[in-house]
């Protein structure tokens, strides 16, 4: 298995990762499901994804450590790349790695502004200049859909391709939007491009598609998340 | 009788370069009796530290090698190893946790939690090792225990609570609160000899209860009898709060912080106090050994000393009196006149003299039991070796020993330099396994190889110091590897049959990239294409091939090399024939084998103020380096990375000048990768020019 073949049969090819979707970037994703469940995981994959294509990533992690962000890029490359030859997979490592950078904030201090302000000190000291952002740990239960303006102001000023965000949601709470976003997320609909739910059933884990503007899958194909490799699959 | 292992501690204390380690382990070596007068790292009288035996290391102020020492605290015996605070003599600080039971973690009250306590607090978790920490200096200006605790918690991910607070700071320090008796305690008399407790001042009553509540509320986690005498709003004893502390210390879910000023003589007292309390015994720690008969199957050691006796060497000195090896006794007792066995080496060892240490003196005796660290006179052996009763076949966790990642070639500046240079580096190579010394043949030049640069300096300054061996230093090299990236054929037969007795021999196989070690040599052999007597040779040959690459004349690692065919002569091979065809098929297989040139990776933590973060990212980043990532925290950044160490001499100048003397680094080995192709390529060109001259 190469590289190629790798991306190309990645399942997430479905969500049309890597198609415009009005011409000037993706727009924003999230992957929602209760705490524990692999959000983290699934975002890795998304950001793996634009890596392999040679696209640059930027992991904010919030109340997390960079080791441990760092470990899960390790973990989930090692699984996708299970099946390539162990000197092939050597050699495109670091060229994948190269195109990630984590940022990790404690939860208190993290805000648009300083984001804002890191990225541009990357960007201007020709250190790093993310396609994609990656925001893992942001929290949604205190946002408000002109939060969410802010950075998608910020992906069309900074020409980022997309912004992926993690959001918790809670058993209890049964708020959802009309496209069924659940809460804290159901007042953002019109935010995001995609949404993604890690729905828990009997036996497996749906990934549900709850929303997917650039999707071209055909209705009855399901996207699956093996929580014993962690994996998303096709169904 | 048994010895009682419940009173004995085996402890390390570990800090940040200049936390004032040194000092402490002189205040507790004072108020144990030890020694019976102070004398300061730096101090007038010229005498130095108890700890710091070394001549270098009381001239620098700091410490060098890690001395061991023992000292008796009220019912209990306190172990002590004093660690080195460099990130250059890493292997001193996980050799001393490798085999220390609990650490105290001393951190500067001005400087709290500074890079190099980041790095030893990793190494303490990667050992298990439970802590206490102790912020010292408090009589400074700008002393801040709470901001320090804090950084406990936020930086090091410890669950970090002040067990005491201040009365008074800087230099109005005066003493502690303790927030579980709850009463002052004044250290008084000329050396703070005199414990004094007393009420609470008034003013600070408040503060005491609401700190005690909040200490009480979480240590309750760790003990449900605290919780339910909580919850009764009861009597709660001192006992019960002690019970709650240690148990999470010992389960590493909660590290009791404990303060003062070794320097003003404040405080000491009452972290031996918690070192008896909160610290394991040896019989609170699990240890494992692995069982050489049954495919290094992990086992727990007993800690009886009514068992076999297994005991880890753990550090070597060659001292004025023979070798002196610092040992830790895991099971078992030993006697003086026993009879021991070296598990890697399978040899017989006669114990002749047991000596307790106490820095540079000792003191004879005539036994140890399990849990002890004594040192024992006229062993041999290496760093790491284990030490058990005839019959049982088992050695302790191998350790973590990181390769050297730079070299520097010496050159004795006179024949009596050169005598004194070799006795030098033969002592210096058994105590340190990070320093590695070896002759480079082409330039005949001596090349050692280290850690780091200060590493390497401080050998040298050894070297002239202790042995009168004055040696010219050349400038600082990297140490680059090569290895083979593909498999490639081998085919060569040494002829040498013009007159006199001749030469032959052929050798047939291949070469191919090696990723479990350094070197493996396979023998395929079959029918006798090369008479056994003769394998060996091969194995010789390719082994003197690896020394030096033909790329840049680094040594080659991580290559099998599989011979399957050959041919012999019977009157002309010989020994010295196939070692030489080996030779010449090693050569013609290298560079069919697509070699490349390795250099050493370091992993760089660069911390200072946020502002200074993309100025320090671009500084990085000119080096080849491969930022990681960044870690905001509070009005600071740590920018990891990854960057050739090649690249990172002079550094600290550089970031000196970015960031305006606010920001530093640490930096220790990640790994080995490939060097770019323009690197590459100067290195081979400048390989090339330095042979032609």
């Amino acid at each position: 298995m190469t590289k190629e073949d790798l991306i190309q049969s990645n399942p997430l090819r479905a969500l049309g990762l890597g198609e415009k979707t009005d011409g000037k970037n993706q727009g924003m994703g999230l992957v929602m499901a209760r705490a524990g469940l692999g959000k983290t995981a699934i975002l890795v994959q998304i950001a793996l994804d634009f890596m392999m294509r040679g696209d640059k990533v930027l992991h904010v992690s919030i109340g997390e450590s960079i080791d441990k962000a760092r470990s899960w890029y390790t973990d989930i490359f090692l699984l996708t790349t299970a099946d390539m030859a162990d000197a092939e997979r050597r050699e495109i490592e670091p060229e994948v790695m190269r195109n990630r950078m984590i940022m990790t904030f404690k939860e208190s201090a993290f805000g648009l502004a300083k984001l804002e302000e890191r990225l541009d000190d990357l960007v201007k000291q020709d250190v790093y200049k993310p396609n994609c952002l990656i925001v893992d740990g942001y929290d949604f239960s205190d946002s408000k859909a002109t939060d969410m303006q802010g950075f998608i102001d910020l992906m069309e000023s900074r020409d980022l391709d997309a912004i992926w965000f993690s959001a918790v949601s809670h058993r209890g709470d049964k708020r959802v939007s009309e496209t069924g976003i659940p809460a804290p997320c159901h007042e953002m609909d019109e935010m995001f491009a995609s949404v993604l739910f890690i729905n828990p059933e009997t036996e497996a884990i749906k990934l549900d598609i709850i929303k997917c503007t650039a999707c071209e899958i055909d209705a009855s194909a399901k996207l699956a998340f093996d929580p014993s490799t962690m994996l998303i699959s096709k169904t | 009788m048994k010895k009682d292992l419940t009173k004995v501690r085996n402890i390390g204390i570990s800090a940040h370069i200049d936390s004032g380690k040194t000092t402490l382990t002189e205040r507790i070596l004072f108020y144990t009796n030890r020694i019976h007068a102070i004398h300061e790292v730096r101090g007038k009288d010229g005498v130095g530290a108890k700890m710091d035996s070394m001549e270098l290391e009381k001239e620098r102020g700091i410490t060098i090698q890690s001395a061991a020492t023992y000292c008796p605290w009220k019912d209990i015996d306190i172990n002590i190893i004093d660690t080195p605070g460099h990130v250059d003599f890493t292997v001193e600080v996980e050799r001393a946790l490798r085999v220390l039971d609990g650490a105290i973690l001393v951190l500067c009250s001005v400087g709290g939690v500074q890079s190099q306590s980041i790095t030893v607090n990793r190494q303490m978790s990667r050992y298990n090792v439970p802590r206490i920490a102790f912020v010292n200096k408090c009589d400074r200006t700008g002393a801040n225990p709470d901001k320090v605790t804090r950084q406990l918690r936020e930086k090091l991910d410890l669950n970090a609570h002040m067990m005491q607070m201040p009365i008074g700071l800087e230099s109005e320090l005066q003493g502690m609160v303790d927030l579980v008796t709850m009463k002052a305690i004044y250290y008084e008399g000329e050396h703070g000899e005199k414990i004094r407790e007393d009420e609470i001042p008034a003013e600070l009553k408040d503060e005491a209860e609401e700190r005690r509540s909040a200490l009480l509320e979480e240590v309750s986690m760790f003990s449900e009898e605290l919780m339910e005498a909580l919850l009764e709003e009861g009597e709660i004893s001192a006992e019960l709060i002690h019970d709650a502390v240690r148990k999470g210390t010992l389960s590493l879910e909660f590290t009791p912080v404990f303060m003062g000023s070794a320097y003003k003589n404040k405080g000491v007292q009452s972290l031996l106090d918690a070192v008896q309390v909160y610290m394991p015994c040896p019989t609170d720690v699990a240890n494992y050994a692995l069982d050489l008969n049954n495919d290094e199957q992990e086992f727990p050691v007993t800690n009886d000393p009514d068992d076999p006796l297994i005991m880890l060497a753990f550090k070597l000195e060659d001292g004025r009196y023979g070798q002196l090896t610092y040992v830790r006794t895991y099971q078992g007792t030993l006697n003086k006149g026993d009879t021991v066995y070296n598990s890697r080496t399978g040899k017989k060892v006669k114990i002749g003299r047991l000596v307790r240490m106490h820095s540079d003196e000792m003191e004879e005796i005539d036994s140890c039991t399990a849990g002890d660290m004594v040192a024992l006179f006229g062993v041999d052996c290496a760093s790491g070796d284990t030490f058990t009763s005839e019959g049982l076949s088992c050695s302790m966790t191998s350790m973590h020993i990181p390769e050297p990642v730079i070299s520097l070639a010496i050159v004795p500046a006179d024949n009596k330099a050169q005598v004194n240079m070799s006795k030098a580096l033969n002592r210096f190579t058994k105590e340190d396994p990070t320093f590695r010394t070896y002759v480079d043949h082409e330039t005949n030049e001596t090349i050692v190889s280290g850690m780091g640069e200060l590493h390497l300096d401080v050998y040298i300054e050894r070297m002239k110091r202790e042995y009168k061996a004055e040696v010219q230093v050349g400038a600082p090299q990297v140490a680059y590897r090569e290895t083979v990236t593909e498999r490639a054929e081998f085919n060569y037969t040494h002829k040498k049959q013009t007159g006199g007795s001749g030469q032959f021999g052929r050798v047939a196989g291949y070469l191919e990239p090696c990723e479990e070690g350094e070197y493996e040599f396979v023998d395929e052999i079959v029918g006798g294409a090369i008479p056994r007597e003769f394998i060996g040779s091969c194995d010789k040959g390719f082994k003197k091939s690896l020394e030096k690459g033909s790329l840049c004349g680094a040594p080659i690692t991580g290559v099998r090399c599989v011979i399957n065919d050959g041919a012999a002569h019977a009157v002309d091979s010989s020994d010295v024939a196939f070692q030489l065809a080996a030779v010449g098929a090693f050569k013609d297989g290298y560079l069919k084998a697509k070699p490349v040139i390795m250099e050493p990776i370091m992993k760089v933590a660069a911390e200072g103020p946020a502002e200074f973060q993309g100025a320090i990212m671009g500084s990085l980043n000119q080096r080849r380096g491969m930022i990681i990532g960044t870690m905001e925290e509070g009005t600071y950044t740590v920018i990891e990375a990854e960057v050739p160490l090649s690249e990172m001499f002079g550094y600290s100048t550089t970031l000196r000048s970015l960031t305006q003397g606010k920001a530093e680094f640490t930096m220790e080995f990640a790994t080995f990768k490939q060097v770019p192709k323009s690197v590459s390529e100067e290195l081979v060109k400048k390989y090339q020019e330095e042979k032609k001259a």
